[in-house]
């Protein structure tokens, strides 16, 4: 089953058309970057993925299911407002098991045992938070937490519901450059989870799409980019995948060698950047077609 | 310069010296005004305030049927009313606010009437209340609470605009939140704060505008007492029952600030 | 981030001296503007010095309203320093404060005001503060407060109901004294605080709770007017002259230098007023600028109003009224007694006549003046 199907996704504002015809299939344990020139449509896609603004045209399916609102099968994490000022830390992670766990009348009717799944619910939010690097502070509140540590926190709060895929919006764009690396190597850490519960024959916890202008973000963190933008030969119908590529996969523990994504950064910035390059959208989009029978293919699990 | 510190002990002398001049002030031209006529009552003297004082806390009524002193009866009528009356304008103002802030489709007729009635000063409308609302016991109660309810009721709308973003919203829902759960969990407690601050600020003008009312209409209460004893220049009771109103507003203030410190700690980080 | 010294324009010594200087300047000021609260400081009582000024709180009703209409052609001018007709010719500058009655008794009893138009018991509160003498009677309520009631057809059914009105005022002595005069109990009749206004518009909007009101012109003639099914159960005119509108000026401001031709003044255009109102040519008009912010009555309505509140329309009247034995032994006490009995004053203070040195002195002496050809 596909962690996220797009299927022929359209979308106009009024008469203009900003995305055409997008078909996308991602599966279950992958870390996609999407990245994608400015006003290129991505907060669109986004947003229809999300549910908030169903598209004109064509579906999105999270695992199976029909999205036309948002729901607790997608999850967020914003780049500004990304945790409830009301909330400690602890309780912004445990807010998710909260609603989605107990209905609003049971916490007033029956309050002990609603009580009792409230400290379960906070324990595993203190858990979640140690593994994202969130030991101290737990209960402090966000206007307390550095940069930092309040995307941690957002992090933390989505995917302790597991659901089905994780949109990150350009997560560690306010951040400083030493902040950002050490929250590149916490989803690096996630994809090992994936690799070892793949392993283990689990459904892997952690299916991203984060969505980036750092080109060498998307390369170090993901395991498979994706680029929106109008500069193909049908431009003028609005923005199509134009990039589909798998990207290599860094460990967390490997120093971070640049010379290694050289060749792939300059491939990006053309194909999907450049204004003048116009070529047919396919050209570049051929992820699944380059999945062989290595550490890669694994990442493409199709669990029927 | 500018806003230079200064020590702790010199602002606690200096706000001492200037309640003490105003209580120099007043006594100056009391003194002044009784050189003029010395049975004058405007602007009493101690032994004014000293008579005023036992007159307003000697019990009424007769040996068998005792009944409370004119303090004790105007205290009691006058707060009880705005107890209700500001509790009920603010649970009213509460609901419709988060209401309209919930649901565009019910923002959209109300925002307009109720902003431009908001603007409209409640003492104005007495007169119209008054045909509304007839004139028993709980005219008062009605009427203070419609008084505060239109200003109330749009800053209630406006914080929320203002303060709950999209995004809380749409994050709860892929955080497996109901409509209800969002109004109560995201909402509610957001503004909370900003309620709490309103309630405040609403006080004075419900006060205001209920003073305004018993003026008027009603034989007990500190607006009809004022109106009572100022038109037979008691002006001793008068100065006393505003002391008594400065005071007890000062008071609402500190627990309405006490109460928003205690349930929304996080508001002041 | 403060100026060296050497580049300051001024230094501390420059401003210690301008302020002294400034200080010297400002005291130096003459000051020769006589004020209702200082004390006599006048200039010498010649005809070209400049006049005293005096202020009188008037507040809209039928004989009071006559100052307004004064101002409006010109007898008298309500600013200070500006000058009527009368005015000049008595050398003093009236000031008008046209202000609501509850301020005018304010205004007067904290000596904000030399004079006040009030009616006699409401002077007995004041007075015992500020010794006070009625110079002019304007008018008396014959029929302009009334007792209004909606389902109540006579004083039987109105027992136990509650009437409204405002305490301590008029209302309450003329419904307490007309119930005793008509031999019933007040006691049977439970009075309760309302304004009036409030009072007549609850009648008039069928509020269920207020079914009787005891209020004075306009009310009176609107809500009977408005209101179909209210029914005057008595009115004033059971009591006439019991209620004095009139003119007081306090006994400090009378003795201050143009205090006596300031009241001359008051009374000469008062009558001057009531002249107009007899004279045909000017009758209507005047009766109309008399009503115009009184109420919402016209002319025909304005004819009856006066008739309810009875001008006393010349000196003759005026003094004929003052001077009888009826009012000075009888009828004044009477009133100041039943205040007094019925709280609607705490203390009763001393009444005299003529140059009597009482509390509340009624002066016939411009009365008389005014009739012996001013």
């Amino acid at each position: 089953m596909h962690a996220l199907e797009i299927r022929n996704l359209s979308h106009w504002y009024g008469t203009r058309r900003i995305l055409n015809k997008v078909n996308l299939t991602i599966a279950p344990g992958q870390i996609v970057a999407l990245v994608g020139p400015s006003g290129c449509g991505k907060s669109t896609l986004l947003r229809a993925i999300l549910g908030t603004d169903p598209p004109s045209e064509g579906e999105v399916l999270a695992e199976g299911r029909l999205v036309t609102e948002p729901n607790r099968d997608v999850g967020i994490v914003y780049q500004n407002y990304s945790l409830y000022e009301f909330l400690s830390a602890e309780e912004n992670v445990a807010f998710g098991l909260k609603l989605d766990k107990t209905s609003l009348i049971s916490r007033f009717i029956a309050l002990p045992a609603y009580l009792r799944k409230r400290r379960e619910h906070l324990q595993m939010a203190r858990d979640f938070l140690k593994k994202v690097g969130l030991e101290t502070a737990m209960g402090h509140y966000p206007a307390e937490l550095s940069g930092g540590m309040r995307q941690r926190v957002a992090i933390a709060q989505a995917f302790i519901l597991q659901p089905k895929i994780v949109l990150l919006d350009e997560p560690f764009g306010a951040l400083d450059e030493a902040t950002r690396e050490d929250l590149q190597l916490m989803l690096l850490r996630f994809y090992q989870e994936n690799l070892k519960a793949k392993q283990r024959g689990e459904r892997p916890q952690y299916t991203i799409i984060i969505v980036t202008h750092e080109l060498n973000e998307a390369i170090y963190v993901a395991d498979r980019v994706i680029g929106l933008s109008r500069f193909h030969t049908e431009g003028s119908q609005g923005a199509m995948v134009v990039y589909d590529r798998p990207c290599p996969v860094f460990h967390p523990d490997d120093p971070k060698d640049l010379s290694k994504f050289v060749e792939q950064r300059e491939e990006l910035r053309s194909a999907v950047f450049d204004p003048n390059y116009v070529k047919h959208h396919s050209k570049y989009v051929s992820f699944w077609d380059e999945l062989s029978n290595d550490a890669l293919a694994v990442a493409a699990m199709n669990s029927r | 310069m500018i806003r230079r510190p200064i020590p702790r002990w010199l602002v606690v002398l200096l706000g001492i010296l200037g309640v003490f001049s105003l209580l120099a002030v007043y006594g100056g031209l009391s003194y002044r005004q009784s050189l003029v006529n010395e049975k004058q009552k405007v602007i009493p003297g101690l032994q004014a305030f000293g008579d005023g004082v036992t007159r307003m806390t000697a019990p009424q009524g007769s040996e068998e049927t005792p009944k409370p002193s004119m303090l004790v009866t105007d205290l009691r009528a006058t707060y009880w009313r705005l107890f209700l009356g500001t509790g009920l304008g603010v649970v009213l103002s509460v609901v419709v606010g988060i209401a309209m802030g919930a649901y565009r489709w019910i923002a959209a007729p109300l925002a307009p009437i109720i902003s431009f009635l908001a603007k409209i000063p409640p003492t104005a409308m007495l007169p119209i209340y008054f045909v509304l609302v007839g004139s028993d016991q709980t005219m008062f109660t009605t009427m203070v609470a419609l008084g505060i309810f239109f200003t109330m009721a749009q800053s209630v709308y406006q914080s929320i605009v203002n303060d709950v973003k999209d995004e809380a919203i749409d994050k709860a829902y892929t955080l497996g939140a109901s409509d209800p759960e969002i109004v109560y969990e995201v909402i509610w407690k957001q503004v909370l704060p900003p309620i709490l601050d309103n309630i405040r600020l609403q006080i004075g003008p419900a006060m205001i505008f209920l003073l305004a009312a018993e003026m008027l209409v009603g034989a007990e209460g500190m607006g009809y007492r004022i109106r009572m004893e100022s038109r037979v220049l008691n002006m001793s009771i008068v100065y006393i029952y505003l002391c008594i109103l400065g005071f007890t507003g000062l008071i609402g203030d500190w627990c309405l600030l006490w109460l928003r410190k205690k349930l929304c700690p996080w508001y002041d980080r | 981030m403060s100026i060296k010294k050497s580049e300051k324009i001024m230094t501390k010594k420059h401003w210690i001296f301008v302020c002294l200087f400034g200080a010297a300047f400002a005291g130096c000021e003459p000051s020769n503007k006589s004020t209702p609260n200082s004390t006599g400081s006048g200039t010498a009582g010649t005809s070209s010095a400049k006049p005293a000024t005096f202020t009188l709180a008037w507040s809209e009703y039928p004989s009071w309203s006559v100052f307004g209409v004064a101002d409006e052609i010109g007898l008298l001018n309500k600013e200070a320093g500006k000058l009527g007709e009368l005015e000049k010719k008595w050398n003093v500058d009236i000031v008008l404060k046209g202000v609501d009655y509850d301020t005018c008794l304010q205004m007067y009893g904290s000596n904000t005001a030399d004079a006040v138009c009030i009616t006699n018991m409401d002077t007995l509160g004041p007075a015992t503060d500020r010794a006070s003498v009625a110079i002019l009677p304007t008018s008396t309520s014959v029929g302009a407060d009334a007792c209004i009631a909606v389902g109540v057809n006579d004083l039987e059914g109105l027992k136990g109901k509650t009437t409204r009105g405002l305490e301590r005022s008029v209302s309450q002595y003329a419904f307490e004294r007309i119930l005793i005069k008509k031999g019933l109990n007040p006691k049977d009749y439970p009075f309760s605080n309302m304004d009036p206004g409030a009072a007549a518009s609850a009648l008039q909007t069928g509020d269920s709770n207020v079914q009787s009101i005891m209020v004075w012109n306009p009310f009176v003639m609107q809500t009977l007017r408005d209101q179909p099914k209210s029914k005057k159960l008595f009115d004033s005119s059971e009591i006439p002259e019991e209620i004095i509108d009139m003119v007081v000026v306090g006994k400090d401001s009378l003795a201050k230098e143009g205090g006596k031709a300031f009241a001359s003044c008051i009374v000469e255009t008062f009558y001057a007023i009531n002249q107009r109102m007899a004279d045909p040519k000017t009758a209507d008009k005047t009766l109309v600028a008399i009503g115009a912010n009184f109420s919402s009555l016209g002319l025909e309505d304005m004819k009856q109003v006066v008739q309810q509140t009875r001008f006393y329309k010349s000196p003759e009247e005026a003094l004929k009224l003052l001077s009888s034995e009826e009012f000075r032994t009888k009828t004044m006490p009477a009133v100041a007694e039943f205040c007094v009995e019925h709280k609607i004053v705490e203390k009763k203070p001393s009444i005299g006549f003529d140059s009597a040195d009482s509390q509340v002195n009624f002066d016939t002496s411009f009365l008389q003046a005014a009739t012996s050809g001013k």
